[in-house]
């Protein structure tokens, strides 16, 4: 029984690493918008654009 | 409540340790250029007065109390004039006196408050936004992992409470269960814990409190027991419930983004980019960096990026998304066209006039706000009750443990964390900001604007409808409607004639003639020797022809006969609305020429609609009494009150208010004002002008009649919406607290069911623009053709 001291630790480690990545994901923007990609990859690129220009 | 002593007690106290009690988020030399006037210039506006007015995002508001505290705060600032907090959009509108407080000031007594602010534009907005929900994100997803990994300890120690655990296992998972519980409660629950920390500061009851009370006293039994090492802990209820708690606030954040989204949407109406002409050409440039004066080439599809005049080109531009007017107007050389509108087959030369905030669609995106961030009479007591309830939540919770206590220690601290949690003021605070929001931006993409919460209040109470007739029922304009010539005249000769002596004058039956012929495309001749003969009519020489133009008193001065069936032409185009122009060449009488306001599209279905739902119609004109009665008998049956004097106007509405009526009145807001501002509700028609802004509750961009019903019918949903919502969070509360004291509930349940109740309010809210929409789709075919099936039998 006393490897749940070992696996216990282990488990909350594993899901600490999760976390950081969901933070990194949130971080980097991905859960900002979550239509919009959805209708991105419809929007020919080559077209020139006219409403969504300017930083 | 704060006293007002009290407040101001607090903030010396704090303005003297300021320096080390609570930095503001940003250095004092940052907020100082808030105060210069360059940095003003984007987000400032300057009232007539020499006030100013500014709209600031704030960080951090998420409840009622929220408002009220930020409100009650500024409101002892010396030299703020308002401030109102929006809480939908989370945005502060502030009016001050510079002479009295510098903006910088404000700035820094809200970061006292804990709430970081920032002039508002609107990249930065959805920056602010942003950062929030991450914030909120992040404490989700972190509560989250929490919540996941202490079920499994939790499981352990059920699966052990059945079949036999040793004490060093058990204990071991009670600490597993602090170590889980204790950054969930401090990162995750930390947004509660200042919160509520903030509220007790300044002696306030805030929403959060009963959350941070019941949180952090589960969390201090279990830890208790723990080094005790006997007992049960309750680590996975403190978790679990911080965490469905954010999933709730970060659901309502979602909804109320989407709910209030209507501004947002007008804004995106405005193009980044316009095509500029220069001497070498054209260039793509920045809606930014255009100035008045500048010359745009406007191309098939392309949005408008300014407001300004066509210089050339012939095109049809859509206009519904500012006027509601469902048909492209027709643009020329001269015509005014706005920004945001959208250009259809044409290619269009544009000078710009006004850019950025002094365009219309700024214009109205600025009512839009104001409206959604003012307040209502039933959202001040909303606000006001927030604290007492938070305050009668933690009494219940009290007796609520100290009945249970009699049972065990346990059980009564669940049962009272229970109550704590499971009250919500959260959706009583949300009931009428949501409705006024939701309400006032679906309107006003129908081109109504609704200016502030409490006309909407007066639209549902409505019973007595006021038309000025110029303008509203007529369209305010006179027009050359019929010509009628003698036998051997032709109708545009006789125009050409009369367009040649009347260009003379600026009259406004002149205008209407000379516009006749202009719309005809007949030229002029030259005239000489005009002369106008007062309260006659005028005459002048054309091509060596004398030319009289006039009633028939000229005529009969002049020696000219007029033929028997002309005179009654006259007689009956007079006892109509309309004015006949005699027009006379060479000694004899040529034609007439009947000039009238004409009477608007749907203004007998309007006055038969309102009729029909019991609303009394009054019509004020400046006509005689004949011809307030012929149009009467067009119109159907009404109270007209003829020979009305601009200035009796009022003295009208006045009268029916001293019956009892609930007046709205409906002008063009040129001459009518004082009567827009007696009435209970006033709406001003079409011309979108500054005066009809200033002076009327509600405004229509466009001229059709069939939204004034709409606005009326705008109101009564939003109070039924209100009065729903505040029953809803009543009955919620009413029936949840009795379960949750009576130990029917857990904690983690009374987490599932508080944002629930708030979502619910959100949701209905948000119905009011489907079932606006539904007003329009049904309207036209049902009402109006039971109208022209039934209606016209007088």
């Amino acid at each position: 029984m006393s490897v749940i001291y070992g696996l216990i630790p282990g488990m909350i480690l594993l899901g600490l690493v999760s976390v950081l990545i969901f933070f990194w994901a949130v971080r980097a923007g991905q859960y900002d918008d979550l239509e919009g990609p959805a209708h991105r990859i419809l929007n020919d690129d080559d077209i020139d654009d006219h409403g969504s220009d300017e930083p | 409540m704060i006293h007002d002593s009290g407040l101001a007690g607090f903030y010396q106290r704090l303005r003297s340790q300021e320096k080390t009690l609570a930095p503001p988020p940003e250095s004092p030399a940052d907020m100082e250029q808030y105060d210069l006037p360059e940095v003003q210039q984007g987000f400032v506006r300057d009232l007539p007065d020499g006030r100013k007015e500014a709209h600031l995002l704030v960080e951090g508001i998420h409840c009622a109390a929220c408002v009220w505290l930020i409100e009650k705060a500024l409101a002892g600032l010396q030299g703020v004039v308002r401030a109102e907090v929006n809480l939908a959009r989370q945005r502060l509108w502030l009016q001050w006196d510079p002479a009295q407080v510098s903006l910088s000031a404000v700035i820094r007594r809200l970061a006292l408050l804990g709430y970081a602010a920032t002039p508002f534009d609107q990249e930065n907005a959805e920056g602010q936004m942003q950062r929030y929900n991450r914030r909120l994100l992040f404490r989700m997803g972190f509560a989250g992992f929490g919540a996941m990994n202490i079920m499994w300890i939790s499981i352990a120690l059920y699966a052990g409470s059945f079949s036999g655990i040793e004490t060093e296992y058990k204990q071991f998972f009670h600490w597993v269960g602090f170590a889980i519980a204790t950054p969930v409660l401090l990162y995750s629950g930390g947004l509660f814990l200042a919160s509520a920390w903030r509220g007790l500061k300044l002696r306030h009851l805030t929403m959060d409190l009963p959350i941070a009370i019941g949180a952090s006293v589960t969390y201090g039994y279990s830890l208790w027991r723990t080094l005790q090492g006997t007992g049960e802990v309750y680590f996975d209820t403190v978790v679990t419930f911080i965490f469905i708690i954010l999933v709730g606030r970060y659901l309502e954040a979602m909804a109320k983004r989407n709910a209030s989204s209507a501004t947002l949407r007008l804004m995106e109406l405005q193009p980044r980019m316009a095509t500029r002409i220069i001497e070498s050409g054209e260039e793509r440039v920045s809606v930014r960096k255009l100035v008045p004066g500048d010359r745009l080439l406007v191309r098939p599809g392309d949005k408008l990026p300014a407001d300004g005049r066509v210089l050339s080109g012939d095109s049809h531009v859509d206009e519904s998304m500012l006027s509601g007017e469902s048909y492209p107007q027709h643009k020329i050389a001269g015509s005014r066209v706005s920004a945001g509108t959208v250009n259809g087959e044409g290619v269009l030369t544009v000078a710009v006039e006004q850019i950025g905030s002094g365009t219309v669609l700024s214009r109205i995106i600025h009512l839009v706000e104001v409206a959604q961030g003012s307040k209502a009479k039933v959202q001040r007591l909303a606000d006001r009750i927030v604290p007492w309830f938070v305050a009668a939540t933690l009494l219940l919770a009290l007796l609520t443990f100290g009945y249970w206590l009699r049972q065990d220690f346990d059980t009564a601290l669940l049962v009272a964390t229970a109550v704590l949690i499971i009250t919500c003021p959260c959706a009583l605070g949300l009931s009428t900001p949501m409705a006024v929001a939701v309400a006032a931006g679906a309107a006003a993409r129908q081109g109504v604007l609704i200016r502030n919460g409490e006309a909407l209040e007066g639209l549902s109470t409505v019973d007595h409808v006021v038309f000025d007739k110029t303008g509203t029922l007529t369209e305010g304009r006179m027009r050359v409607s019929r010509i009628y010539a003698v036998a051997d005249v032709n109708e545009n000769d006789l125009l050409r004639y009369a367009g040649a002596v009347e260009r003379n004058f600026s009259h406004p039956l002149a205008r209407a003639i000379v516009q006749e012929a202009e719309r005809r495309g007949l030229g002029f001749a030259g005239t000489v020797q005009v002369q106008a003969l007062a309260g006659m009519g005028v005459g002048g020489l054309v091509d060596g022809v004398q030319v009289w133009l006039g009633n028939a008193r000229l005529m009969t001065q002049q020696g000219i006969a007029l033929p028997a069936e002309l005179a009654a032409r006259q007689q009956q185009i007079e006892n109509g609305m309309g004015v006949a122009v005699l027009l006379a060449a060479g000694g004899r009488v040529l034609g007439i020429l009947c000039v009238e306001d004409r009477v608007r599209e749907g203004a007998r279905e309007l006055v038969d609609l309102l009729r029909g739902q019991g609303i009394g119609v009054t019509l004020l004109t400046g006509d005689s009494r004949r011809a307030a009665e012929q149009l009467r008998q067009r119109l159907g049956e009404m109270h007209v009150a003829a020979e009305v004097m601009p200035e009796d106007k009022s003295r009208e509405i006045a009268a029916l208010q001293q019956q009892g009526r609930r007046v709205l009145m409906v002008g063009d807001g040129v001459n009518d004002a004082p009567a827009l501002a007696l009435a209970d509700v006033s709406i001003a028609m079409g011309s979108g002008t500054d005066v009809s802004m200033e002076c009327s509750d509600v405004v229509l961009m466009g001229s059709e009649l069939r939204k004034v019903p709409y606005a009326i019918e705008v109101g009564r949903l939003t109070l039924r919406t209100i009065r729903q919502n505040l029953m809803l969070s009543l009955v919620y509360n009413a029936i949840l607290v009795p379960v949750a004291m009576a130990a029917w509930v857990t904690p983690v349940f009374a987490a599932i069911a508080m944002p629930l109740s708030s979502l619910l309010v959100i949701g209905n809210a948000v119905l009011i623009r489907y079932r606006m929409n539904r007003f329009f789709s049904r309207q036209p075919e049902v009402v109006y053709q039971q109208r022209l099936q039934g209606g016209y039998s007088t």
